[in-house]
């Protein structure tokens, strides 16, 4: 036992100090972070800036609109400064002449308000030469707010009481388990499961890239078998799982405690739980032990990272999956797809982080079921890759097919 | 079990691996036999590497294991590692079933043989001493007795890759037999080695055997055998050919080799009563004669064709034996094929 800790503690040391571990375990996730921020900060900057008065025609063939719509723009400028507007009345036969002189850049839009717009049996044009999506949102809602406000008026009824009464309730958000008031930020907890599930899959892609690397180099340096004069091919194999688990539970912990501190300056630090945690350990220490299994099996099988990569592309396809439905499975955790899909062991660990994280009211049959399933694989994955790992590591040359690769099980 | 102190000391000259003396070990295990290899047979699909092959190998000595390139010598030596197991018949090392179980005990220096170009000379000799079950202070200690010995102590903070091949050959070595085997297998050891380095090798050979250990060493370079092993044991196409001391083997296949120079046609001799293979120059000729034919009377014959200036009748090399050997194995092969 002493050797298999002998060989993890060289694996573990030879990947830690490496500047790619450095780099995917600190500058990473700072870079992520770094980002999200950049581009909230980018946006918010390019908000401020001053922009030319947008010009818009508007044809009013209702004929009662438009003096409300120029009153509208008073508190519209003031609330948005950098973004001024002026509406010039236009005539119902000009359509065409507009759009050109939006072609030529005179305008920056026309409107049209037919007349059958107060009573609701027509509605609005609007022609723009551009597609910047706030832009037209607000000035489609400029005119709605107007004609909205015409027809109360007309009805003999008080805007500002309409206005009070459809003030819509404030809602004050509260954690059922904990009992906390959550500030309401709901794309934080929307992409919570995504987050517990994207740091799985990263420190899976680590460790794997980490193990076919080391396994490539033993064996091109032709240290491989200087190992197993000392070491059996099952200790030897056991110590570099054992050796990279720990490279994946540190890598974990390091963004872990980024995340939690992050996400405490965010004030979404509620959204750590506790029990998120645990059941991403539980399901973080089977899902690494076996595709550190599958990945040595095929590592040892090659003599180039390039072969062993396109010889494991079809689990890294795998992988991908959890990572396309994401959305789907955390939108609906308890459908009979996400649970078919929880008992595809590659990918449980995945599908089961985000189904937890979506609803912690999974039902106990499915993490106890989900959990044996796993371990079971990674007893038959180990038992495989060292029945591979004996014929492969002293094998050089062409590297094998899948097909051979199952030959081999039956040769070992 | 006596432990194994092996000393590093400066003998005049050269320093010298002073092994301890081991008598007490090998009165315990002189019934035992350091390995014993009973009918193993490997097989991969329908071609068998190895077929039938036993070897019994009594302690304190050293055996050259004789065979050309894919022989099956590799093989045979992954079995007894239990890097590869047999298909059939049983392995027996340092009188356990498996090797597994007393790797620790046993030195082996593979064919296919590299470092960790990164790690030091230090952290090498660190992990592979770990891993072979020697505890810090041990390897602490072993560590400048094995360097001097190769004249590899100034390295020992230098990464591997620096190191010149023929270093990190001897650094191999060390590697190899840093925790004191008491069986030491060697795979085609000499490959690659420059003479000097062959020399301190084989320095090192001696010195293991003076001490008590068991040196198994495979080579296709037959006359580095004749002059290191006590005994041989000839592989060839997976079989056993022949197992011996070597002088038992070479008197088993006692014939004469007749040498002789001058000038005139040499290659006409081949015509001559009794000429068996060999090799014929414009100058001279290097060839077997019959058992039964008197080299006197060859030579009477011979001057009537050629001008004799020397004449020699010698045993046959061991590299002589060992072609004859393999030639008539294969051609026995290709009739029964």
């Amino acid at each position: 036992m002493s050797k298999v800790f002998t060989v993890a503690f060289r694996e573990f040391i030879e990947v830690v100090k490496t500047k790619t571990f450095l780099f995917s375990s600190v500058f990473m996730p700072l870079l992520i972070v770094g980002l999200m921020y950049a581009t909230q900060w980018v946006s918010e900057l390019a908000e401020d800036e001053a922009q030319p008065v947008r010009r818009i025609a508007v044809i009013d063939e209702s004929g009662q609109v438009m003096p409300v719509l120029q009153e509208r723009l008073i508190p519209y400028a003031e609330e948005n400064p950098t973004r001024p507007l002026e509406f010039i009345p236009a005539e119902t036969g000009e359509a065409e002449s507009l759009s050109q002189q939006i072609r030529d850049g005179q305008l920056y839009a026309y409107i049209r308000i037919l007349a059958g717009v107060l009573d609701g049996s027509a509605g609005c044009e609007i022609a723009r030469g551009d597609a910047q999506l706030q832009m037209g949102r607000r000035i489609e809602a400029l005119v709605s707010e107007a004609v909205k406000s015409v027809r109360i008026q007309q009805a003999g009824l008080d805007a500002a009481l309409i206005a009070r009464l459809q003030t819509p309730p404030a809602f004050r958000r509260i954690d059922a388990k904990t009992g906390d008031e959550t500030t309401g930020n709901e794309i934080a907890q929307f992409m919570t499961p995504f987050a517990f599930m994207f740091l799985l899959f990263m420190g899976t892609m680590s460790i794997s890239q980490g193990l076919l690397t080391s396994l490539i180099e033993e064996k091109s340096s032709r240290v491989v078998e200087v190992l197993l004069s000392a070491v059996s091919p099952l200790q030897l194999l056991a110590g570099k799982i054992v050796g990279m688990v720990a490279v994946g539970l540190l890598l974990l912990s390091i963004w872990g405690v980024l995340g939690y501190v992050g996400a405490q300056a965010r004030d979404v630090g509620y959204l750590i739980t506790p029990f998120r945690l645990t059941q991403m350990v539980l399901y973080f220490i089977p899902g690494f032990l076996l595709y550190s299994a599958m990945l040595a099996g095929i590592g040892s099988a090659c003599n180039t990272i390039k072969d062993a990569q396109s010889l494991a592309s079809p689990l890294t396809i795998l992988t991908i999956v959890p990572m396309m439905l994401w959305w789907y499975i955390s939108e609906n955790p308890q459908s009979v797809f996400s649970i078919v899909l929880s008992f595809i062991p590659p990918i449980t660990p995945f599908v089961m982080v985000l189904r937890i994280c979506a609803d912690p009211e999974t039902p106990l049959w499915q993490l106890i079921l989900t959990q044996g399933l796993l371990w079971a694989s990674v007893f038959i994955a180990i038992w495989a890759a060292a029945k591979i790992f004996r014929v492969g590591v002293l094998m050089y040359g062409k590297p094998p097919n899948l097909f051979e690769l199952i030959r081999w099980l039956r040769l070992a | 079990m006596i432990p194994l102190a092996a000393r590093w000391g400066s003998g005049g000259g050269l320093t010298c691996w002073e092994w301890p003396r081991r008598e007490q070990n090998l009165i315990a295990t002189a019934n035992r036999n350091a390995l014993s290899l009973t009918g193993i047979t490997k097989r991969y699909g329908s071609f068998t590497a190895v077929d039938d092959f036993s070897l019994h190998m009594p302690p304190g000595e050293i055996l050259g294991f004789l065979g050309r390139n894919g022989a099956g010598k590799t093989t045979t030596i992954r079995m007894i590692m239990s890097i590869i197991y047999p298909d059939a018949g049983s392995i027996e090392v340092l009188g356990h079933p498996r090797a597994i179980d007393v790797k620790d005990q046993i030195g082996y220096l593979p064919e296919e043989r590299g470092l960790y170009p990164k790690m030091t000379v230090e952290q090498t000799l660190h992990y592979f001493g770990r891993l072979k079950g020697m505890t810090r202070e041990r390897i602490r200690a072993a560590i400048p007795r094995g360097l001097e010995r190769v004249e590899l102590q100034d390295w020992l903070k230098k990464p591997v890759e620096a190191l010149s091949k023929g270093m990190q050959q001897k650094l191999q070595f060390v590697v190899t037999v840093l925790h004191e085997p008491k069986l030491v297998i060697l795979d085609e050891p000499f490959s690659g080695l420059d003479v000097m380095n062959t020399e301190v090798l084989k320095n090192l050979m001696f010195d293991m055997k003076q001490a008590g250990a068991t040196v198994i060493f495979s080579t296709h370079q037959i006359d580095q055998a004749q002059r290191l092993c006590d005994r041989l044991v000839v592989i060839n196409r997976g079989r056993k050919l022949v197992e011996g001391r070597v002088d038992e083997v070479r008197a088993r296949y006692a014939s004469r080799v007749i040498t002789l120079s001058g000038s005139g046609d040499f290659g006409s001799l081949r015509g001559l009563p009794g000429v068996g293979p060999g090799e014929f120059t414009d100058h001279s000729a290097r060839f077997e004669l019959a058992e039964d034919r008197d080299p006197q009377q060859f030579l009477q014959d011979a001057l009537a064709r050629v001008q004799v200036t020397r004449f020699e009748v010698q045993q046959p090399s061991l590299s002589e034996i060992f072609v004859r050997m393999v030639s008539e194995d294969d051609a026995r092969q290709g009739d029964a094929a």
